[in-house]
C-alpha cells in the first residue's frame, strides 16, 4: 500500500508516495507536478535573451542559471575557434556574486526550512521570529550581491566577455562593510564563536565551543537520531569549476577525475502520479551533489571528520550545508580583497553572436550542485537548450532497484515527517528539478 | 482688407527678417557669399546699415539663420508628405517632385545649401554644427526612413548611407541643371529618379 | 491588538522570484504583526496549503504569484477553484509580478490558457479582469518595497489609486529612467560604446528600456543600493505588458533610427531634440568619468 504524502515549504511543490515494511519506509517515490517548459521558451530565442530568461527558471538560484548560460554562450565561442578572455576582475566578480546566492540559500534553508522543521519534528516549537532571521542574513548577502550585479532576484549582469558593472572601490567599500556586518551577525546568532575559530574546528568534539543556533540545530539533530539515518549511496558528484569546488567525483571511499560529457538523462520511474523530473545520471549511476559533495572532494577538514563518523547520514548532509555558509562569506571576503578595478569589465567579443552555429555547455555549481545549460545555436539563434539541474541528481525518482539518492536516503525511515525531514535535508527545488 | 500694422510688432518684425533673408539668399546664391557684404544687402533692401544691423548682427549669423530658414521651409514641406497617407514608394516620388519643385521656383534655397553651406563649412562649425541648423529637414527625413522600415517597404540599414543616397543624389541632379548641363528640363527626370531611389531603398 | 487581516499567499505557474524578492524586505517583522498569513510557502503560517485547498477558508487579500493557468493544480486542486474561491471573498487581490499580472515570462509556456488574473498582457482577461479588487504589482520580480506600500497602505484604510493597467500610480508614474545616474549621457546622445563602463546611455545600443517603461526602480533603489541602469545592465522593462521582449539586448533601430521613443514624446519631438544634442561634442562626457590621468 502507497501513502501519498504532499510536500510543502518547499521552492514549489513534490509529492511522495510512501511504502511501509515493519512499520519502516521500505520505498518512496518521488513526483513533481508542475512542469513549465523552460527549454522550450528558450527555443529559437536569440543567444543573449537566454541571460534574461534562464535567471527565470528559479526564483532562488537564478543567477546560477545566469552564470551557466553565459558559460555556456562562452563554451559556443570557445568552440567555434573564438575563445574569449575574460579578465580576472570580471572572473571574481562572477564567483563573489555566485558565491553570495548560494549563501542566501542556504541561510533561508536553515532558518526557514530546517530549523522549524526540526523543532515541528520534535514538538519543540521555535518563535515566528526566528525564520525571519534566515530572510534577514539572506537580505545582507543579496545586498552585498547586488552591489555588483544591480538587483537580486534576477539579474542579468554577465554577459559573453565578462560583466556589465564598471564598480568604483566606493562599492567595493561598500561591499566590504556590509558582508562584514553579515559576518559578525554570523558569529553573534549562528555559532556564538569568531569566525576563525569557526572555521578551525575539525571535529565533532570542537562544537562544544559553539552557543548560537548551530549548537541548538546540532544538539536537536543528534536527539531526532539523523546522525543514524538519511544515508544515501555515499557517491557524490561536483561539475562546476570554482575557486570553492574541485570538480571531481567521490565513489567507493576515492576521489576520481569526471568527465561531464558522461552525465546522462533518464525518465523517472513513476507510480501512479505524473512527474515531469528526468534522472540526471552518471555511466548509469546516481551521484549525491550540493555542499556534502563539495566539502567531501574539497577535503574540507571538520565536514571529512563527520562524514567519516557518520558517513552520509542526514546529519552530516545538513552540517556540511551550513558550514558551508561560513566557507563562502570567508571566500567572499578574499574575493572582494583581491578585485583590481583598473581591469576591464568586459572584453568585446570578435565575433558577433549573430556569425555562430556550434554546441556550448556551461557547468557552475549552484547551491545544490552542478548546474549544467547545453546550448545549440545557430547563426545565434538557440536551436536547442538543455538544463540539468543539481536537484535532477538528488531528487530523482527510480524504480526500487535503481533510486536517487534521496529516495533511498528516506529507506528505512520511522515516520513519514523523518522521511520528509531527510528528504528536506537535500534542499528540496521542484521549480529546477521540472523547469 | 486687414491693415498691416495691425499686426504686433515681433510678427512685424519677424515678417521683416523674413524679406531680409530672401533677398540675402538670392544675392548669396547670384553674386557668391564673400563677395556680398552686409552693406550691399542693406543696400538693395534699401535699409540703413544701422538699422539692418538690428536683424542680424554679423553675416555669420546671418548666414546660420538662413540655413535654419531652408531647413524650415523644406522640413515643412516634407512634414506635409510624412503625414500623407501612401505607400512610401509614392511618397519618394512626392519628395523628388517636391525638391525640385523647390530648386525651380525658388532656387536660391537649394543654390545655398550647395554652394554656401556645403561648400564653406568654415562659417558654420561655431553654431551650425552637425545637426543644429539642418534639423527641421534632418528630422522629417529620418522619420520617413524609420516609417518605411517599420511598414517593411525599406531596407534597414545606416542613415547616413541612406540619407548620402537620397539627398545627394537630389542635390548632384540640381547642381548638374545649374551647370546646364541636363539636357532636359528637370521635371522630366523625376519619374526615373524617383524610381532609382526607390529601388535603392527598398527591402530586397 | 486588533485583529490581523488575513493574507493568502498562492502560487501559480512561477519561479518563486516573488517571493524571494519579498523576502528581501527589510520590515518583515511589522507585516508578521500585522497580517496573518494564512498560507505563505515560507513565512510562518496558519495552515497548510493542504488545509487551504479545502477551500473552507477566507483572506482578506490574496496574494497571487506566477502567471495564471486555471487548470493547473496546487496539492490537487485547480487554481481556477483556488483562485475563485479565495479572491472572491478577498477585498483585495495583489498580482505579485509581471506573470500574475499580465502573463509574463510563464505565459510563454502556453500562450493559448495561460494569463495573468486580470490582463492577458494588456487586453483585460482572466478571473480578475476589470475588477476593482486587482493590485498588479507588475515587475520581474517586484520590488519587495512596492508590495511592502501596497500592504501598509490597505492596513492603515489609504486608498491606492491605480493606473489603467491596475498598477499604483506612486509607484508606476515614474519611469525606470528617472533618477538613472546615465541620464546625463541620455540628454546630451553620449551612448555607451560597450558594455562594462559606467559612462555612457545604454538607450541607443544595448536596448535599454528604462525612458519606455513605468517602474521606481532607480528611485526606489533595488536590495536598497543599486538597480540595472546602475550597474551597466539595460533595463529590459520587465513591468510592462510587453515583458519578456525579444533581442533584450539591443535597441531596436531603422536606419539607425531608435524605433521606440520615451512615453509621450512625439517621435518628431525626440529627433529634432537629440539631432541637436547629439551634434555637440562635450568633451567632459566623452572620456571616463574618473580620469586617472589628470
Amino acid at each position: 500500500m502507497m501513502t501519498r504524502k504532499w510536500i510543502e515549504r518547499i521552492e514549489g511543490e513534490a509529492s511522495i508516495g510512501f511504502e511501509f515494511e515493519e512499520n519502516k519506509v521500505s520505498f518512496a517515490s518521488i513526483a513533481f507536478p508542475h512542469f513549465r517548459g523552460m527549454e522550450a521558451i528558450l527555443q529559437s530565442k536569440p543567444a543573449m535573451d537566454a541571460l534574461v530568461i534562464a535567471p527565470r527558471v528559479c526564483g532562488i538560484c537564478g543567477h546560477s542559471h545566469l552564470f551557466a548560460a553565459v558559460r555556456a554562450i562562452e563554451s559556443v565561442y570557445a568552440n567555434s575557434g573564438f575563445p574569449l578572455e575574460i579578465s580576472p576582475k570580471a572572473q571574481i566578480l562572477r564567483e563573489l556574486t555566485l558565491s553570495l546566492e548560494l549563501i542566501q540559500n542556504h541561510f533561508k534553508w536553515l532558518y526557514m526550512v530546517i530549523y522549524p522543521e526540526l523543532s515541528h519534528l520534535l514538538q519543540r516549537p521555535i518563535a515566528d521570529s526566528c525564520r525571519l532571521k534566515g530572510a534577514y542574513a539572506a537580505s545582507l548577502a543579496t545586498k552585498v550581491l547586488a552591489i555588483f550585479a544591480g538587483q537580486w532576484p534576477h539579474s542579468s549582469y554577465m554577459i559573453p566577455g565578462g560583466v556589465t558593472c564598471d564598480p568604483t572601490y566606493v562599492d567595493t567599500v561598500r561591499a566590504m562593510g556590509i558582508l562584514d556586518e553579515l559576518m559578525r551577525w554570523f558569529e553573534k546568532e549562528v555559532t556564538g564563536i569568531s569566525m576563525e575559530e569557526y572555521l578551525s574546528i575539525s571535529s565533532a568534539k570542537d562544537l562544544s565551543h559553539v552557543s548560537g543556533d548551530m549548537r541548538d540545530i546540532d544538539k536537536m539533530l543528534r536527539t531526532a537520531k539523523m546522525h543514524k539515518q538519511g544515508f544515501s549511496y555515499d557517491r557524490y558528484m561536483v561539475l562546476g569549476n570554482h575557486g570553492f569546488s574541485n570538480p571531481s567525483k567521490y565513489m567507493h571511499r576515492r576521489m576520481a577525475k569526471v568527465n561531464p560529457q558522461l552525465v546522462m538523462l533518464e525518465d523517472p520511474y513513476t507510480v501512479d502520479e505524473k512527474t515531469y523530473a528526468k534522472n540526471a545520471l552518471y555511466q548509469n549511476n546516481a551521484f549525491e551533489t550540493g555542499p556534502l559533495a563539495r566539502a567531501v572532494t574539497n577535503g574540507v577538514p571538520f565536514i571529512k571528520h563527520l562524514h567519516r563518523y557518520f558517513r552520509d547520514s542526514t546529519y552530516t548532509r545538513i552540517m556540511a550545508r551550513s558550514y558551508e555558509t561560513a566557507l563562502l562569506l570567508d571566500h567572499c571576503k578574499t574575493l572582494l580583497q583581491s578585485l583590481r578595478l583598473d581591469e576591464p569589465s568586459f572584453i568585446e567579443p570578435s565575433k558577433k553572436i549573430t556569425s555562430l552555429s556550434e554546441e556550448g555547455v556551461g557547468i557552475v555549481e549552484a547551491p545544490r550542485g552542478p548546474l549544467i545549460h547545453k546550448v545549440t545555436l545557430n547563426k545565434g539563434i538557440v536551436d536547442h537548450y538543455t538544463l540539468i539541474t543539481p536537484t535532477q541528481w538528488n531528487l530523482s525518482c527510480g524504480s526500487p532497484q535503481t533510486q536517487g539518492p534521496a529516495q533511498k536516503a528516506m529507506i528505512g525511515a520511522d515516520s513519514i515527517e523523518t522521511a520528509t525531514f531527510t528528504f528536506r535535508s537535500f534542499d528540496v527545488c521542484s521549480v529546477c528539478t521540472t523547469h | 482688407m486687414k491693415n498691416i500694422s495691425e499686426k504686433p510688432a515681433t510678427t512685424k518684425k519677424e515678417d521683416r527678417k523674413t524679406s531680409i533673408m530672401q533677398t540675402a539668399l538670392k544675392l548669396f546664391s547670384t553674386e557668391g557669399f564673400y563677395t556680398t557684404t552686409m552693406p550691399a544687402i542693406a543696400k538693395t533692401l534699401g535699409m540703413s546699415v544701422g538699422n539692418f544691423y538690428n536683424y542680424f548682427s554679423s553675416k555669420d549669423q546671418l548666414a546660420k539663420e538662413l540655413m535654419l530658414y531652408i531647413s524650415t521651409v523644406l522640413g515643412d514641406k516634407l512634414r506635409e508628405i510624412n503625414m500623407t497617407d501612401v505607400s512610401v514608394k509614392e511618397k519618394v516620388t512626392m519628395i523628388v517632385h517636391m525638391y525640385f519643385s523647390i530648386a525651380r521656383e525658388r532656387p536660391e534655397l537649394i543654390e545655398y545649401f550647395l554652394r554656401v553651406f556645403l561648400s564653406n563649412r568654415e562659417i558654420f562649425t561655431k553654431e551650425c554644427t552637425g545637426m543644429v541648423c539642418v534639423s527641421g529637414f534632418v528630422t522629417e527625413l529620418m522619420l520617413f526612413f524609420d516609417e518605411g522600415v517599420q511598414s517593411g517597404e525599406l531596407k534597414d540599414q545606416d542613415f547616413f548611407s541612406a540619407l548620402g543616397l537620397f539627398m545627394g543624389y537630389l542635390g548632384g541632379m540640381v547642381f548638374l541643371n545649374g551647370e546646364e548641363v541636363l539636357t532636359k528640363p528637370l521635371n522630366e527626370y523625376e519619374t526615373a529618379i524617383a524610381e532609382n531611389i526607390y529601388n535603392a531603398l527598398r527591402k530586397q | 491588538m486588533k485583529p490581523r487581516l488575513k493574507v493568502l499567499w498562492l502560487q501559480g505557474v512561477t519561479c518563486n522570484g516573488n517571493t524571494h524578492s519579498f523576502l528581501n524586505y527589510p520590515h518583515l517583522l511589522y507585516v508578521l504583526e500585522t497580517f496573518e498569513f494564512l498560507y505563505h510557502s515560507l513565512l510562518p503560517s496558519t495552515y497548510t496549503l493542504e488545509e487551504i485547498s479545502t477551500c473552507v477558508h477566507e483572506c482578506d487579500i490574496l496574494i497571487f504569484e506566477g502567471a495564471y493557468d486555471p487548470r493547473m493544480e496546487r496539492v490537487g486542486t485547480s487554481l481556477e477553484t483556488l483562485v475563485g474561491h479565495y479572491g472572491s471573498h478577498a477585498k483585495y487581490v495583489i498580482a505579485a509580478g509581471s506573470c500574475a499580472s499580465f502573463g509574463g515570462m510563464f505565459k510563454h509556456s502556453d500562450p493559448e490558457h495561460i494569463t495573468g488574473l486580470g490582463f492577458d498582457e494588456k487586453e483585460p482577461k482572466g478571473p480578475f479582469a476589470s475588477s476593482p479588487k486587482l493590485i498588479n504589482l507588475s515587475g520581474c520580480p517586484m520590488h519587495p518595497e512596492w508590495m511592502g506600500y501596497t500592504l501598509r497602505m490597505i492596513a492603515d484604510n489609504k486608498p491606492i489609486a491605480v493606473d489603467e493597467l491596475h498598477r499604483p500610480k506612486e509607484l508606476y508614474s515614474y519611469l525606470a529612467h528617472h533618477g538613472c545616474t546615465r541620464n546625463e549621457y541620455f540628454e546630451w546622445k553620449v551612448d555607451s560604446d560597450h558594455f562594462g563602463t559606467k559612462e555612457g546611455c545604454l538607450f541607443y545600443k544595448q536596448g535599454c528600456r528604462g525612458p519606455m517603461t513605468h517602474a521606481s526602480c532607480n528611485k526606489i533603489l533595488w536590495n536598497d543600493v543599486s538597480s540595472k541602469t546602475r550597474v551597466g545592465t539595460p533595463c529590459f522593462g520587465c513591468t510592462e505588458p510587453d515583458f519578456p521582449r525579444i533581442n533584450m539586448f539591443e535597441t531596436k533601430t531603422n536606419m539607425s533610427i531608435p524605433q521606440d521613443v520615451p512615453v509621450g514624446i512625439s517621435k518628431r519631438s525626440y529627433l529634432t531634440m537629440a539631432g541637436i544634442a547629439k551634434s555637440f561634442h562635450i568633451p567632459r562626457l566623452e572620456k571616463r568619468l574618473i580620469d586617472d590621468d589628470a
